[in-house]
């Protein structure tokens, strides 16, 4: 087995559904990650899609996703013998990661002063909605708030219609990441000084970068960049330049851009086809000639020209529609890109589960999953360190899976202890 | 102050968003980050807009500006045999190389990890191709517009009713892909640390961007079903979405303010009906439970609507705030440079540009207590470093600097 990067490092994972991300990140780089779970349940194994819509603890597929290679104990440590065992726990370990709501843990003792306290050079990592202070740290978020907040939501959709959340949950997606990155920030200095410290992170911030431009485009011309829908900032149908509707579904195009074949290839292909209709003909031909980018954005500089181009470029655009009606997707995605067409297959969850080059790379992994008789595809790593790769060792716990492991093995109570602690409902 | 990354010292050889980023937050923690750039072939977003007011130029544009602060530029002319001599003695010097560059020019240009250890054989090479370096897809060409379509993006979010449109940006550009770029390097330092054992880090921007879709992923290959985009509804939470408040004015316009929110439990779901002042349409039977509420999901939002129509989204926000409903205004660009909550946490950071003038950055995207990220200059002007690179970091005396300009290699 590789090595991993941070096997040497112990973490104590209290996150919700803002954080999980996060300590799967960490986990899949090799640290060992004790989840915590509360004894009546974890919410988060409550959330679906589940292994064949059966909805149980052990069958969310999203809980299955975010915890890989993590072990699980059951604790209330809001309970004094809960709470002990937590607090040896943690002085085992070099970073807490929780998301309960700023002050929730200090008024327990636990936050980052007493943590220190029970382990010097303990890092903690707090994700939440807005952050340890300021006048909306109190708030109550969730991943669509989050989204709305940065200023990411704004962005996106159709003038015609509200503004458009992204795909759930990527603010609880790019907030895990921020976290992951400032844990290790942390981790970094740590090993250099032997100094601990506290990572905040606020969804809110951790999103905002999002916003491409539109932050300057205010901060610089007091200007409000808003959402443009389908045809974005191009206020005419440029062939070859948007989404287009296929035989079995449909791409996105962007030909003539930069480092991209010319067009005339475009029209080569589909006069192979025998589908470019007029397009050999002028006036079509010497436009197709320049349809390039610089040329489009210098069209309104010529309007005298403009409306004889623009229904030129209309026809040209419903011709090469009409071309990718027939074809199917992965066609014109693939054999366009040969030809250094810029095309983009629009991938479906099945396109992605098929696409040739994440097969090509074993990207999808498939782990065992004895309590269900089966094996499961889970998502593979966003990155590939070469020495030091990203793994899943093992599938998502069962809840408490290892709650012998850790309290007994580790922490030395007997098999009566547990079971009383069981009892009271403590574990 | 010593900050984490104090000493360590990173080649970015990146362009646009993925990279710059990375390095921009290399930059913040402490290192010393060069930028590297040609005259002939600058950063691409240095084009882009927004620009300063009345400004033109290659050092104005907002777009590049806010991806670069603290860092030093130098330009090289990797076409001359002097450029590549000078860009392999920045490699052997830096711990980190960064590049989003594809496997084609990687190739053209001989900067491959294995080329790369040859001069540095402690190096971090950081790639981030687009497809990965291996596979049948690999010379595939993109951007992030056709990279958002091609992970899924496009397809899973948005209105059922609408063609997959994406979410309006280069979205994977800003923080998956720089953020997962950012943990990766992390993690092989503290392997060279433990080792003196450099490596390759690639980041394909495909696996980095499709890793988060993982529910939709797995909700095929389990069950074979095709998710598909669903507006802002969620399967477990109702009412959940954008609801029309009061318009706004601004520069004498109307503007429409939305608020979004989410009610995942009863104890919310009774929330929201006493904020409401408990109208008699909320206390039907009909709206009682979860399940009640997605089955009469379209009259719930419209019922909503109406009332929140007539307030403003502020309004809407502080009132279920103060009673634990998850809420919060759809904020424009105008709304976070405002925001009071940002402000105090003086999360946006004015630096004063040479030839921009004073603008706004995107602080750093998670905070330490002890050792708080710190953007320390604005984004450097195209080729500003020059000299100083040459003589700090490369140790070239005045000739040999003449000598590189002469020959254009500092070009």
């Amino acid at each position: 087995m590789p090595d991993a990067a941070l096997s040497d490092l112990r973490i104590i994972d209290l996150a919700g559904e803002i954080g999980v991300y996060c300590t799967k990140l960490l986990a899949d780089l090799g640290a060992d990650v004790i989840r915590i779970e509360p004894p009546d349940g974890d919410p988060l194994r409550d959330i679906g899609p589940f292994w064949h819509d059966e909805q149980a603890a052990d069958r969310s597929l999203l809980f299955f996703n975010f915890n890989t290679n993590k072990r699980s104990v059951t604790l209330d440590i809001t309970r004094p013998e809960g709470r002990a065992l937590f607090e040896k726990l943690v002085a085992g370990a070099d970073v807490v990661v929780e998301t309960y709501k700023p002050g929730y843990l200090d008024a327990l003792g636990l936050g980052y002063d007493g943590l220190s306290a029970i382990k010097p050079g303990i890092i903690l990592t707090s994700v939440t909605g807005f952050g340890q202070d300021g006048p909306h740290a109190h708030y109550t978020w969730s991943d669509i708030v989050g989204v709305a907040m940065s200023g990411v939501m704004t962005l996106a959709g159709d003038k015609e219609d509200p503004p458009n959340m992204p795909y759930p949950s990527q603010g609880y997606i790019g907030a895990g990441i921020q976290a992951a990155a400032g844990t290790l920030m942390a981790v970094w200095h740590r090993d250099n000084t032997g100094e601990g410290q506290h990572v905040d992170v606020s969804m809110q911030e951790a999103l905002s970068i999002n916003q491409e431009t539109a932050m300057q485009t205010y901060d610089m011309l007091k200007a409000i960049r808003t959402r443009t829908g389908a045809r974005g900032l191009i206020p005419i149908d440029i062939p070859g330049i948007g989404v287009y509707e296929c035989a079995d579904g449909q791409v996105f195009a962007y030909l003539g851009s930069p480092g991209g074949a010319p067009w005339t290839v475009m029209l080569d292909w589909m006069n192979r086809e025998g589908k470019a209709e007029d397009l050999n003909e002028e006036p079509y031909i010497s436009l197709i000639r320049e349809l390039h980018l610089r040329f489009l954005t210098s069209l309104t500089q010529e309007p005298a020209k403009l409306p004889e181009r623009i229904k030129n470029l209309g026809h040209i655009y419903g011709v090469f529609s009409r071309f990718c009606a027939t074809m199917p997707k992965w066609t014109l995605y693939e054999e366009g890109q040969k030809q250094r067409l810029m095309f983009g297959i629009v991938s479906t969850p099945e396109d992605l589960a098929k696409n040739p080059q994440l097969k090509a790379r074993h990207w999808l992994q498939q782990v065992d999953h004895d309590h269900l008789g089966a094996t499961v595809d889970y998502a593979g790593p966003p990155y590939r360190l070469h020495e030091t790769p990203w793994a899943i060792r093992s599938r998502a716990p069962l809840p408490g899976e290892h709650n012998a492991d850790v309290f007994t093995g580790e922490l030395g109570l007997s098999a009566q202890e547990l079971a009383s602690l069981r009892e009271q409902q403590v574990i | 102050m010593k900050q984490p990354l104090s000493g360590l010292k990173v080649a970015d050889f990146s362009w646009f968003g993925a990279g710059p980023i990375c390095g921009e937050n290399l930059a913040s923690f402490g290192a010393t980050v060069v930028r590297v750039e040609s005259e002939s072939h600058p950063d691409g977003l240095r084009g882009v807009a927004p620009f300063a007011a009345g400004k033109t130029g290659f050092n104005v544009s907002g777009y590049f500006n806010n991806y670069n602060a603290g860092k030093l530029d130098l330009t090289l002319n990797l076409n001359t045999d002097l450029g590549r001599k000078m860009l392999l003695k920045l490699v052997a010097w830096c711990d980190i190389f960064l590049t989003n560059h594809t496997p084609r020019v990687i190739e053209r240009w001989n900067i491959s990890y294995d080329e790369l250890k040859k001069v540095n054989p402690q190096l971090i090479g950081v790639y981030q191709p687009m497809q990965g370096f291996e596979g049948p897809h690999r010379y595939f060409m993109g951007f992030g517009a056709v990279l958002g379509p091609i992970t899924g993006y496009s397809y899973l979010s948005g209105f059922p009713h609408r063609p997959p449109m994406g979410l309006g940006t280069n979205y994977p550009d800003y923080v998956i892909n720089p953020g997962h770029t950012l943990i990766g390097i992390l993690a092989a330092l503290r392997h060279r640390k433990k080792t003196g054992e450099g490596q390759l880090v690639e980041l394909a921007q495909i696996e980095s961007s499709v890793s988060p879709l993982a529910p939709a992923i797995m909700d095929y290959a389990a069950n074979g079903r095709i998710q598909c985009r669903a507006g802002n509804r969620l399967p477990h939470a109702a009412p959940h979405g954008a609801f029309r408040c009061k318009d706004s004015t601004w520069n004498n316009q109307p503007e429409d303010r939305w608020i979004a929110l989410g009610v995942f439990d009863d104890a919310q779901w009774a929330a929201l009906v006493e904020a409401m002042g408990s109208p008699a349409w909320a206390r039907d039977a009909k709206f009682a439970t979860l399940a009640a509420r997605k089955q009469h999901e379209d009259e719930l939002e419209a019922a909503l609507t109406e009332w929140t129509r007539e307030q403003t989204a502020e309004e809407v926000m502080a009132l279920l705030q103060s009673k634990g409903v998850p809420a919060g205004v759809v904020q424009n660009a105008r709304d976070m440079l405002e925001d009071e909550h940002l402000k105090a946490r003086g999360y946006y950071v004015y630096l004063d540009h040479p030839e921009a003038g004073v603008t706004a950055y995107d602080g750093p995207p998670f905070r330490l207590s002890k050792t708080p990220g710190v953007l320390r200059t604005p984004a450097p002007l195209l080729g500003q470093h020059n000299e100083q690179v040459c003589k700090e970091i490369l140790g070239m005396t005045d000739e040999e600097i003449a000598e590189a300009l002469i020959e254009q290699a500092l070009y």
